[in-house]
This record gives structure tokens, C-alpha cells and sequence, in this order.
């Protein structure tokens, strides 16, 4: 355990050398948020509505969108992809770091700074727009919310590292792994809420595990699920087989591994 | 001036055969990005559907003129792979190890030399595709398309790359300043993301920011207006206007940029 608090030490301090890139990563995506929000603000202002949504419902679940990405969402598969493609895996095999654990870990770390500057960014947004947030009225939907975006963390990470893991397979996967991100995005519910969508999609959002991302913690925020408790028992389900996926795809890759370029 | 553009037309030949060359080397990777350009403005076409399910028009325009906004997006794109794109996001990496003293040292101008050293034709071939096929398919359903607003819509797409060129400039010249910084072309990526949505949701202060300062209404809305017959001989001048403000302002901020760059190699 001990060692992989080290690794959190020093990867956090290599994201603040970071910091820079930070801020415009922030500022490009608040851009697109802010885009949506004059979007939506221009449709409820000729009286028309989209779906069950109230303007202030929609606004906010924007504004969690914009949290969510940079919290939940992993991206480390990128630097897992350069790692296996330019043989540096290598040097992992003669450590004893758990290469899962490694990457949880740079994960969670290289995280913290962003998710700061994150909830800074969307505060001042919320400030401009703050006749249209809306906040929840009772503890435990607040509770549910922090506990469906931990899990959610969790989540996204395997599902990042699974990608990761395909590189063992196919050496061209960054082509592959942007589509695959695109494809979890839009059934995550990160681009439009789940419910909007016409029913076959909404149906299929149903039986994939994306859905517990984005659409699962705001809906909660947005207090329309009454009672949460069954959906984070399939959530807890998905995170154990995703989690074997992980561990199976890493040991047959290990397997396989050629140390190219090294 | 007129053996200077003959010279750099015959030069942009030469580089776009060279980039041909490399493109056709990796021929399975060339297919797999035009499947996966198709995918995603299928999806941003999806969304757009998904949207029209539920309201009639947005900010007037209907679903139909809608496609055109997403095509007119997609065909900027690919002029901008054809011309500059790729050359900015290599820029990081000539500026890190310092293989960007080679543009300094040849006689063309650097800026163009970055540009027409990393043309590519596969990055975006899908999305220019896509492109003309949603314009012309966003046409066929519209009412009052007339064949005159056709050469204007040529001429504000060229418009809307010189703003696209100008913008990516005057960000990209952030990393002489800020030697680690790919990052800066997420703010161009979304910058063309958003520049999908008609530009008249924007309101108040916001249509300001979204013409002048931050140009994403130009980018699309104004082509896909000349083609929808909304746009009006006022706008259209103003439009060129801002188009090659931003390419003078562009060019001016990037040649001051230039002269702080310190060579990271050797």
C-alpha cells in the first residue's frame, strides 16, 4: 500500500508542472457547455420544451456533464496505449507494482488538480446561470449522488483500462479507442440525457453499463429516480465483471506481450 | 505577387503528392479513418435528430437546415486538413525537440511551410464526404434554395477558413510562449465542434463574444445562411470583414511569436 501512496505523491506532482493545460482543457470544454447552454436557453425561449426537462433541469445536468467528465472519466489509456506500443511495459514486468494498481493509482492522483479546477470553473458558470440551477432538497440524494460518482470512478477506469489492454491485440488501436470513447460518451448520456432519446436507444442505454457514468449520478442529483438502491446493486454487478475483464485481459496479454522496440 | 502564388501553388502540388504517397503507405489506416470520420458525424446527426424529436426549429431553423449547418462544419474541416490543419498539431512536437528550426531556415514563409510539411487527405476525407452529401441532401428539402446563393456560399466557406486559419493561429502561437501545450488544439477542436449550432441562439453578450472575439457563428452559420436564403448583404460584408481581421490578426500575432521562439535542440 505503501508504495502506491508514494506513486499518488508523485504523480500529483507531476500533473501540477501540468497546470497550464489544465486551464485550457477546462476552457475548451466550458466553451462547449456554455455553447449548450445558450442551445437550450434559445429552444425554451420560444416556448417549445424538450422532453420531461424544466430549462433549469437541463442546464444543471449540463453543468454536472462538464464536473463529470473531468472526475469520473478516466483517460490514462492513452499513456497505457504508449506504454505497451513502445515496449516500456517491459520495465513493469520486473517490479513489483501491480500494473492494474499502477495506473488506478496515476488515475485517481493525476485527477485531483483537474477535478479542483473543475468544480472552481463550474462554479463560476452556476454563478452567471443561477436562476436556472437547481439544487437537491434532501441529504441522502446528496449521499446517493457522491456514492454513484465514486463508483462511477471506478467504473470508467475499467472500462479505460480494458481499452488500454486491447493494444496487446492490435497495434493500431488509437483509432479504434477514439471510437470505442465516442461510442461510451453517447450512451453515457454525456452528449444528450438518455431519456430523450427515441425509445430502441433508450432501451438499449438500458442493458449497457455506460449509462452509470453520467446519466445514473445526475438523474439522481435530479431527483428522478425515487429509489436508486436496485440500480446500484446492477452498478456494483457490472464493476465486479468489468473488474475480472481487467485482470483476465491483462494476464492473456502479458501472455502475448512482445516487448516491441525495447 | 503573381510569381510568388504560382511559386507556392507549384510548391503545394509537390508537398500534396509527397503526402499522398505517405498516406497510400498505410492503406488500412487510411479506410479505418474515413469509417470512423462517417461515425462521428453520424452521431452529431443522430443528436441533431434526437433534438428535432422533441422542438419543431432552433432558433428558426429546422431540422433540414440543420443538416446543412453539420455539413458546411464537416467540409470546412476537410479544406482545413487539405490546407493547415495537421501542421498545427505538430507544432508542439517540432517546438519540444526542435525540429521547428527547419521552417525558419527555408525560404518560404514558416507559416506555410508548417502547413503544407503535414497535409493530409485521410484525416478528414470521411468528414468532407459526409459533408457535401448532408449539404446537398439539406438542400434538395429546402424551399427556397436559388442557384445565385451558390457561389456565395463558395466564397464564405473560403471566408470561414480564413477565420478557422486565423483562430488557430493566434491560439497556437500560445506554445512559443508555453513550450508544453498540445492541449491548445482542444480549444480549436471545440471551437469546430460547437460552431455546428446556428449561431442565432446566441444572445446579448453572448453574440458579441461568438462573432468577434471567439468566431464559431461565422464559421458555419454564415456559409449554411447565404444557402437558406437568411442572410442578409449587411452580415455577409461584416463577415468578410472578420475574416480577414482574424487572418491579419493571425499572421501579426504569429510572426511576433516566432521571434521569442528559443530552438530546443543542438
Amino acid at each position: 500500500m505503501k508504495k502506491y501512496i508514494t506513486l499518488f505523491h508523485i504523480n500529483w506532482q507531476n500533473s501540477l508542472q501540468y497546470r497550464f493545460s489544465l486551464f485550457v482543457y477546462i476552457g475548451g470544454y466550458s466553451l462547449y457547455i456554455g455553447v449548450l447552454l445558450y442551445l437550450w436557453s434559445a429552444i425554451y425561449s420560444e416556448g417549445q420544451s424538450v422532453g420531461n426537462y424544466t430549462l433549469s433541469q437541463l442546464t444543471t445536468y449540463y453543468i454536472l456533464q462538464l464536473m463529470i467528465n473531468s472526475i469520473i472519466f478516466s483517460y490514462v489509456s492513452w499513456d497505457v496505449i504508449d506504454n505497451i506500443k513502445t515496449g516500456n511495459f517491459s520495465n513493469f514486468l520486473t517490479k513489483p507494482l501491480d500494473y492494474y494498481m499502477y495506473w488506478f493509482t496515476i488515475n485517481i492522483s493525476g485527477k485531483m488538480l483537474e477535478s479542483i479546477f473543475i468544480i472552481i470553473t463550474a462554479g463560476i458558470i452556476s454563478f452567471f446561470v443561477s436562476d436556472y440551477i437547481s439544487f437537491p432538497e434532501h441529504l441522502s440524494t446528496k449521499l446517493y449522488f457522491l456514492a454513484a460518482v465514486i463508483l462511477g470512478i471506478i467504473l470508467a477506469f475499467e472500462l479505460d483500462f480494458c481499452i488500454g489492454m486491447i493494444t496487446f491485440w492490435l497495434t493500431q488501436v488509437r483509432t479504434f479507442k477514439y471510437m470505442l470513447q465516442t461510442m461510451i460518451l453517447f450512451f453515457a448520456g454525456a452528449m444528450l440525457p438518455l431519456d430523450l432519446f427515441p425509445p430502441v436507444l433508450t432501451k438499449a442505454a438500458e442493458f449497457l453499463p455506460f449509462r452509470y457514468l453520467v446519466y445514473f449520478p445526475i438523474s439522481i442529483y435530479l431527483g428522478k429516480i425515487e429509489n436508486p438502491l436496485p440500480s446500484f446493486g446492477i452498478l456494483i454487478v457490472w464493476i465486479l465483471i468489468f473488474f475480472i475483464l481487467s485482470r483476465v485481459l491483462m494476464s492473456r496479454g502479458i501472455k502475448r506481450y512482445e516487448a516491441v522496440g525495447a | 505577387m503573381l510569381r510568388i502564388i504560382t511559386r507556392y501553388l507549384r510548391l503545394y502540388k509537390a508537398f500534396l503528392f509527397q503526402s499522398l504517397k505517405e498516406d497510400m503507405t498505410y492503406r488500412s489506416n487510411f479506410l479505418t479513418l474515413v469509417v470512423m470520420d462517417i461515425g462521428l458525424v453520424s452521431i452529431s446527426v443522430i443528436l441533431f435528430k434526437v433534438i428535432y424529436g422533441h422542438v419543431n426549429t432552433i432558433a428558426g431553423w429546422t431540422f433540414h437546415q440543420s443538416i446543412i449547418l453539420i455539413g458546411t462544419v464537416g467540409i470546412v474541416r476537410e479544406m482545413a486538413y487539405l490546407t493547415f490543419r495537421r501542421g498545427f498539431l505538430e507544432l508542439g512536437n517540432h517546438i519540444r525537440t526542435g525540429t521547428f528550426d527547419i521552417f525558419m531556415v527555408r525560404p518560404i514563409a514558416s507559416n506555410l511551410h508548417l502547413a503544407m510539411r503535414h497535409l493530409s487527405l485521410s484525416e478528414s476525407l470521411g468528414e468532407g464526404i459526409t459533408g457535401i452529401v448532408l449539404v446537398v441532401y439539406g438542400i434538395l428539402h429546402l424551399n427556397n434554395w436559388s442557384w445565385i446563393s451558390f457561389p456565395l456560399y463558395i466564397l464564405l466557406l473560403f471566408n470561414s477558413l480564413m477565420v478557422y486559419y486565423g483562430f488557430s493561429l493566434i491560439i497556437n502561437s500560445i506554445v512559443f510562449w508555453v513550450v508544453r501545450s498540445q492541449e491548445l488544439n482542444t480549444i480549436i477542436y471545440f471551437f469546430m465542434e460547437t460552431s455546428r449550432y446556428p449561431a442565432d441562439i446566441y444572445r446579448g453578450i453572448g453574440k458579441v463574444i461568438f462573432t468577434f472575439i471567439i468566431p464559431i457563428g461565422i464559421i458555419a452559420t454564415v456559409p449554411a445562411s447565404a444557402l437558406t436564403g437568411r442572410l442578409g448583404w449587411d452580415f455577409a460584408i461584416l463577415s468578410l470583414i472578420i475574416g480577414i481581421s482574424f487572418l491579419g490578426i493571425g499572421l501579426f500575432v504569429w510572426k511576433m511569436s516566432i521571434e521569442h521562439y528559443s530552438s530546443a535542440s543542438g
